[in-house]
């Protein structure tokens, strides 16, 4: 037999990962309190809560003495700068310890009455909850709610009091637009979920909410409107969410790249979003939205090849516009993945693709070029993806002085040294521009590939270039994104959904909403909402 | 069941357009030309109706047969062992003819594209591409194709109407010039290329509606018919019919004379690179119906493990055959007998005979 096909010896295996859980444990802090509840004794809860906060000095304590009777203490936890200051002040302690007598005019609240006459009187706060178990008591501080603890009761209420510094709503910076919604999600979940609820008023919109990261408890929402997305798919999104089983969540690409289907390809198969709007429009169709907290990005699924040269845009403006933009667009992605490598192409292998002028004029730029057109293209790419990462990474300030660089000093002084020729850079410029013409994210997979595709023209010419372009083909028509063809609805054909491809079809004939998405229930509007003035309209 | 995927009418129609048009379309006119003429459109018109008669012997049979491949039903028609017979035989026509439809395709690539490179490098890069799309199944080859054909089946018209200018309609006078003898016999091979849709006996089980398959083969073989009608018909009526039945490839000679405004102009290497998808999607047809077929003359669960050995055998197959005029000689004399007479037609007929007489197979028995 091949020794070194056999596995390692599974006693080896073993023992090397007691050893590790080993280490692990004792190093990490103790964990018991996780199963525990509380005592009635206030004094030993609050030295429980103050041993497994330990040095957290962000957690606060306050303990007062309720206003109707001396007898019963109370203790307030809670983390600021999670926490809305006045909130607490106003509802809670001062409404607890002083404002309360006026509830109950010169009567003695017994111990025994407390907890209810508190919960149903006492607090003003609008969110509350009870509880006697500390893992949730620990979640809630370190969340942002505020924990109100009573001597003698083995439980706890927890008060709805987060208010945080967070950034204002305002314009999506990766996806602008002309038309269209100018607001855009934030870092705070709630807020993103509002933003969706604003512009959803329907109860069958449900967000359901999760927390995910071991370390992080990370509160992920899955939005959906009920009705319209096929519940195989919100079922197929929650189990693939509790899989994730990772210490941290701190952006929507950690679940991205969790929950998609083909992580190993360049392609992304789930989308993401900063704009309500398209977020909107998205769960309209019947996708699921996955928001999450800590970042403006929310992800839907499932996603089709076609959404990432689509833009919220194209919905807003008329459709013979849009349609005419979305053929610029599809154009420049071919453009984007293929346009160095036919440059290479045709100028090593086949000049014969060129018009005789063009090509004359390409030999006599190129005659003093010392590189082969290969390299030459190839050094362009290289400098343009550096130029543009540069423009990402840099500081704000200095984005000038990288342009003026990168468009003087490396295009104008590289063709005038005669490092490249004219009709290189052209190219590469071209090229550049055509990949900013859509999503960011299907621009990144079309960069890689370019590269590809101009290794296999420097070899093979167009034989290799198109090699790799059926590579790729065959490649996207083997993917999906949550059971849907990638490149549906172009391929599988699906007629109808045609509409929304490169065409994009007048609003008033948009009946239906996608097939292969909103499996369930099809129609999306009345068929005969065609506007036309009254005297040519038909009766009826 | 092998395969998983299913596949629509739609992406059906397409699987069989590609299954005959590309190579077809490449070669076809100048054989055809040589035996008939001017009257080589009449050959087209008769080989069309032959292979709609092979379309619907093979639909005919399968449908008896639901849920079988060919290799299955021949089986349980013939008894087990002649049955093992007849299926190791369309394995081997399988691989030979896939192997002359790679040679015939890559040594146009190479004679049109890089005429300095070995034609082995094309055999395995045309292979590997063919490969992947095999190993993802019926499903994303189909879909590739769906993908790739209508720009291949569209580039086509765009060419023959630029084409238009240099037509000259006299040149398909006289008609019934040659007697009918050298029509049928210009009728036999492009026949043999429609009754490749014999194939389709491989894939009628995957069909999301199998009962709609005599309406997709017919559907198929009418579409490439009327694409090589046209195609012959440009051909001649823009070269006459003694240069053109001097070519090799006259449709990519037709290409060539395509000039506007001294724009439009040498549009041949964009008309082969879109071609090409076909010649892949063609390949790659042939290609599954070789790893299928063997998966299940062996009685294996996948048949995965079969391309990798399958595309070896190809290659080498098709490396096998010395140089193009060899090749064409071999397509206009041998194979009309070999693949018509014995695969396409020979062994259907007899197996739908012989379930007739046995009285095997649900439908009509």
């Amino acid at each position: 037999m091949v020794r070194f096909l056999k596995p390692r010896k599974p006693g080896m295996v073993k023992q090397s990962n007691q050893q590790v859980s080993q280490s692990r444990e004792s190093s990490l802090p103790d964990t018991s309190w996780k199963e525990q509840v509380l005592s009635p004794d206030l004094d030993t809860n609050l030295a429980q809560i103050k041993a497994i906060l330990d040095r957290c000095s962000d957690v606060m304590y306050r303990e007062f003495i309720f206003a109707q009777n001396e007898q019963i203490r109370l203790a307030l936890i809670y983390t600021d700068g999670l926490t809305d200051k006045e909130q607490i002040s106003e509802q809670i302690t001062k409404a607890l310890a002083l404002e309360v007598a006026m509830a109950a005019p010169g009567q003695e609240i017994s111990k025994s009455r407390a907890l209810e006459f508190i919960k149903q009187r006492g607090l003003c706060v609008n969110e509350i909850k009870q509880t006697d178990k500390i893992r949730e008591i620990i979640q809630a501080i370190l969340s942002g709610d505020s924990v109100l603890l009573m001597d003698g009761y083995a439980t706890a209420i927890i008060n709805g009091t987060r208010g945080w510094a967070s950034r204002a709503i305002s314009e999506p910076e990766a996806e602008p637009t002309v038309r269209g919604a100018r607001d855009s999600f934030v870092e705070t979940l709630r807020t993103n979920t509002a933003l969706l609820r604003r512009r959803i008023s329907s109860p069958n919109l449900k967000i359901e909410v999760f927390k995910l990261g071991e370390v992080t408890n990370t509160e992920v929402a899955v939005a959906y409107i009920e009705g319209i997305v096929n519940e195989k798919l919100v079922a197929e999104v929650k189990s693939r969410l509790q899989r994730i089983k990772v210490d941290a969540i701190l952006e929507s690409g950690y679940i991205e790249e969790l929950i998609e289907d083909h992580p190993w390809s360049p392609f992304p198969t789930v989308n993401h979003t900063e704009k309500p709007d398209r977020a909107a429009a998205m769960l309209l169709e019947g996708r699921v939205a996955i928001l999450v907290d800590g970042t403006p990005f929310v992800l839907t699924v499932p996603n089709l090849f076609v959404e990432h040269l689509h833009a919220a845009e194209d919905y807003y403006e008329r459709f013979i516009f849009t349609t005419a933009v979305r053929v610029i667009r599809f154009f420049s992605a071919f453009i984007s993945l293929t346009l160095p490598a036919l440059y290479i192409a045709a100028v090593s292998f086949h000049p014969e693709l060129l018009p005789t002028t063009l090509l004359l004029s390409i030999a006599g730029q190129r005659e003093a070029v010392p590189f082969p057109v290969f390299m030459e293209v190839l050094v362009m790419e290289l400098t343009f993806e550096t130029l543009r990462e540069a423009g990402i990474r840099l500081p704000r300030p200095l984005g000038q002085a990288v342009s003026i660089v990168g468009a003087l000093v490396i295009g104008e002084a590289a063709v005038r040294a005669g490092l490249v020729a004219a009709a290189t850079v052209i190219v590469v410029a071209f090229t550049g521009i055509a990949s900013f013409t859509f999503a960011y994210s299907a621009s990144i997979a079309f960069r890689l590939l370019r590269f590809t595709l101009m290794f296999l023209s420097a070899a093979m010419g167009l034989f290799g270039l198109i090699t790799g372009v059926a590579l790729i083909g065959i490649h996207l028509c083997s993917l999906r994104s949550f059971g849907v063809p990638y490149l549906s609805p172009a391929v599988p054909m699906t007629g109808t959904d045609l509409k929304d491809v490169v065409f994009r079809a007048p609003l008033w004939a948009m009946f239906t909403r996608p097939r292969l998405i909103a499996r369930q229930n099809q129609e999306r509007q009345e068929q005969n909402l065609k506007p036309a003035p009254p005297e040519t309209r038909p009766r009826g | 069941m092998l395969e998983q995927g299913k596949i629509d009418s739609k992406q059906a129609i397409l699987l069989l357009i590609s299954l005959v048009l590309p190579t077809a379309i490449l070669t076809a006119p100048a054989i055809t030309v040589k035996q008939a003429a001017q009257d080589a459109w009449l050959s087209i018109i008769v080989a069309t109706m032959a292979g709609l008669l092979i379309a619907a012997l093979v639909t005919g049979l399968s449908l008896r047969f639901p849920g079988k491949t060919l290799l299955e039903y021949a089986e349980e028609i013939l008894g087990r062992l002649p049955g093992k017979m007849v299926g190791l035989l369309y394995i081997w026509w399988f691989l030979h003819g896939n192997a002359l439809i790679l040679d015939e395709y890559a040594s146009f690539l190479c004679s049109a594209l890089m005429p300095d490179t070995p034609v082995i490098v094309f055999f395995v890069f045309v292979t590997v591409v063919a490969a992947l799309a095999v190993y993802s199944g019926l499903e994303v080859l189909s879909r590739f194709n769906q993908l790739f054909l209508p720009l291949v089946l569209g580039l086509l018209l765009v060419v023959f109407l630029l084409a238009a200018k240099d037509m000259e309609v006299t040149r398909l006078l006289p008609v019934f010039d040659k007697d009918a003898a050298a029509i049928l016999k210009g009728a036999v091979i492009p026949a043999s290329w429609f009754g490749e849709i014999v194939i389709f006996a491989l894939l009628i089980p995957f069909l999301d509606r199998a009962e709609e398959a005599p309406r997709v083969a017919v559907t198929a073989i009418l579409i490439c018919g009327l694409y090589l009608l046209i195609c012959i018909l440009v051909v001649v009526m823009i070269f006459g019919p003694h240069v053109s039945a001097r070519w090799i490839f006259p449709t990519f000679n037709t290409i060539r004379v395509v000039s506007i405004a001294n724009f439009l102009e040498r549009l041949e290497s964009i008309a082969i690179a879109v071609w090409m998808f076909g010649g892949f999607a063609k390949i790659g047809i042939f290609y599954y119906a070789a790893a299928l077929s063997s998966a299940q003359w062996l009685g294996l669960k996948d048949y995965r493990p079969l391309v990798a050995p399958v595309g070896v055998v190809l290659v080498a197959l098709a490396a096998l055959c010395r140089n193009i005029v060899e090749l064409l000689n071999f397509l206009a004399t041998a194979w009309p007998p070999y693949a018509l007479g014995l695969f396409e037609a020979g062994i259907p007929l007899l197996l739908l005979v012989v379930a007739r007489a046995r009285g095997k197979g649900g439908r009509g028995a």
